[in-house]
């Protein structure tokens, strides 16, 4: 039975896996013919202003030695066999390999959110216990009131709010950076760095989960195995805490995974206000400067960001809820 | 039967009096209680301002006060001027009717991309539904800020109607997953199935009989798709990529922030932002007043 059931997970998981690669040659299809159907021409990012000086045959040439001659198909084709190899053409802007942009920045960038993503969900489930533990008191309104007022600032603003206060008057935290010059290994400067970047993703995302798992436990605590509980004489806490929460741990767990893309995309907002330097900085600079190869990438690892930790997050989710195991149906159908 | 006339019988009876039906006419207070008067005040103040623009400016939102740049609020310029010399009073005004009107020119595009595909995906058989939702799914698991940055870099072209086409078209997906949930609850329903048999189309059905009985479970979220577009654009013209400078809104006031911040003139960020904050809470509170209330069953805690 056991055993059944590991092959059965296994098999979904690759699935998903497929899934996965189909959801990539997709994406890279749209993206690519996005990129190439772009007004802004890519010879004017990679040679500025020297290409009005060039002349037509020079301009040619030029075309069909960063292969901008050839037919989509045959361009896409080829654009494919490279990225396998690892090779995802030149950055327009910077005049390098676009993987050789990208790949010092990915750290930098997962470290910011992955810290935010935990930090916001726990504190998320901290916020909703508190309110379903003194549900329809001055506690719960309060804090209700509070994170929807808090929810809705625009999280650019609030940056760049929290800049003015605690950079240029207070000196307290640097305004910008991951790091101050030759400190990249000190942790401490690092932590002083991401602080203000974090208060913004906490802030920005916060209430939105903390409301949703506020609402499933006050659902939950309206079961009937509650009662029991009680009449066995656990206190609210010992309820809350032991029973409910871990009835809701697999909604926590699926909330985490469509939540993803969501934080990701305020990831993009809290670094380029500090102009920290990661992918979303960067790709939000290349949509600027039109630096196609560059933005095809950063979209494309955005993508298998998200698909992939959504595919652990189900996978997750099957392990710790019994109930889903055998119900082969996808969660909308349900 | 012939009708007994009142006058000619006697009304009888310990302490009997004529009982007026005292008409239940609740006092103003009570009829407001819990609807958002507040909100709707500060809002019809902001857009009241933002349409009579015209009126409330006592500067040119467009000309650039040379000498008089990067001024704190005083007597002349209220909310003092901007790195480029412009009044900031008189842009707020000016451009609020920008912001507000991308706001809800992204609604309308998110209801009716959002409702048709919800209504299609609802009434449709379980594998072109299944096929529909996968595709909003994979549409929706890119983070949708960079999707408007891909859609933005190709476009090319940043004006208010753009922005708000392509803030619609990424929008919609939420909408459509909740429309699609309700239809699939109401389509088998009498008075669809006999729709249906009587050879009414699908459009038709869609506008008398579905929309009606949806609507007002979706005014929840189609309400503050108006905040979440206006917070959209702001954060979209700070980025670079909305609205440019010369083409004053909210947002496109706020994308001189990071200026404002080396020059230490607060007013250049906050006064704009608390105009965008506030409006943006009021369209949410608006919004929240149409979520169907909590089914108010005890706690067993």
């Amino acid at each position: 039975m056991i055993e059944n059931r590991k092959t059965q997970l296994l098999k979904k998981t690759g699935l998903r896996l497929l899934g996965f690669l189909f959801t990539m040659l997709i994406l890279s299809i749209v993206v690519f013919c996005f990129a190439r159907w772009a007004p802004g021409d890519p010879l004017q990012s990679f040679y500025g202003d020297a290409v009005e000086s060039m002349t037509s045959e020079e301009l040619g040439a030029a075309r069909s030695r960063l292969g901008l001659d050839a037919p989509l198909h045959v361009q896409y084709a080829k654009w494919v066999t490279n990225a396998l190899g690892g090779n995802f053409g030149l950055s327009l802007k910077y005049k390098k390999a676009a993987m050789d942009v990208v790949t010092p920045l990915i750290g930098n960038t997962l470290i910011l959110g992955v810290t935010a993503y935990l930090l916001v969900f726990a504190l998320a489930t901290l916020l909703a216990v508190t309110c379903a533990l003194h549900e329809d008191t001055w506690l719960d309104h309060i804090i209700c009131k509070i994170g929807t007022g808090i929810y809705y600032l625009p999280p650019f603003w609030l940056g760049v709010v929290l800049v003015l206060i605690f950079s240029i008057h207070l000196r307290w935290f640097p305004s910008s950076g991951a790091y101050d010059i030759g400190k990249a290994g000190d942790i401490l400067n690092r932590i002083r760095h991401m602080i203000l970047p974090l208060i913004v993703m906490i802030v920005s995302h916060l209430w939105y989960y903390a409301y949703m798992i506020r609402n499933k436990l006050l659902d939950e605590l309206r079961q009937d195995y509650v009662f029991l509980a009680k009449e066995k004489g656990l206190t609210k806490r010992q309820i809350v805490w032991r029973h409910c929460l871990r009835n809701v741990a697999p909604t926590i767990v699926s909330i985490m995974a469509i939540s993803i893309p969501h934080v990701l995309s305020g990831t993009y907002i809290a670094e380029s206000v500090f102009n920290y330097p990661g992918i979303g900085a960067l790709s939000i600079e290349s949509a600027k400067y039109h630096d196609y190869n560059l933005l095809m990438i950063l979209v494309l690892i955005a993508g298998a960001l998200v698909v992939l930790s959504s595919i652990a997050a189900q996978t997750i989710n099957e392990i710790i809820d019994p109930r889903m195991k055998e119900t082969g149906v996808s969660a909308w159908q349900r | 039967m012939a009708k007994v006339e009142n006058s000619r019988f006697r009304k009888v009876g310990i302490g009997w009096k004529k009982v007026e039906p005292v008409a239940l006419k609740p006092s103003l207070k009570k009829r407001l209680k819990g609807k958002p008067v507040f909100s709707v005040i500060i809002l019809l103040f902001i857009v009241t301002g933002c349409l009579f623009a015209g009126q409330l400016a006592n500067h040119d939102p467009g000309s650039f006060y040379l000498q008089n740049v990067n001024e704190a609020p005083n007597a002349e310029f209220y909310f003092g001027t901007d790195s480029l010399g412009r009044d900031i009073y008189s842009m707020i005004w000016y451009g609020g009717r920008v912001s507000i009107s991308i706001g809800l020119m992204s609604m309308a595009i998110i209801s009716v991309i959002g409702i048709t595909y919800g209504c299609i995906s609802g009434i449709a058989n379980a594998k072109i539904d299944a096929l529909m939702m996968r595709i909003a799914e994979m549409a929706n698991s890119i983070p949708n800020l960079l999707v408007i940055l891909l859609l933005m870099a190709v476009i090319g072209k940043q004006d208010a109607v753009t922005l708000s086409f392509v803030i619609g078209i990424t929008g919609w997906f939420a909408l459509a997953r909740i429309v699609r949930s309700e239809v699939r609850q109401i389509r088998n329903s009498e008075y669809v199935l006999a729709a249906r048999r009587m050879g009414v189309g699908f459009p038709r059905i869609m506008i008398r009989h579905l929309i009606p009985n949806f609507v007002s479970s979706i005014m929840f979220v189609v309400v503050s798709t108006i905040s979440s577009s206006m917070s959209m654009e702001s954060t979209l013209s700070f980025l670079g990529l909305g609205l440019p400078v010369d083409v004053i809104s909210w947002g496109s006031m706020l994308s001189l922030a990071n200026r404002a911040l080396l020059l230490d003139t607060w007013w250049v960020i906050i006064i704009p932002g608390i105009f965008l904050l506030v409006t943006l809470n009021c369209i949410t509170s608006l919004g929240n007043f149409y979520r169907k209330g909590n089914t108010k069953r005890h706690s067993n805690l």
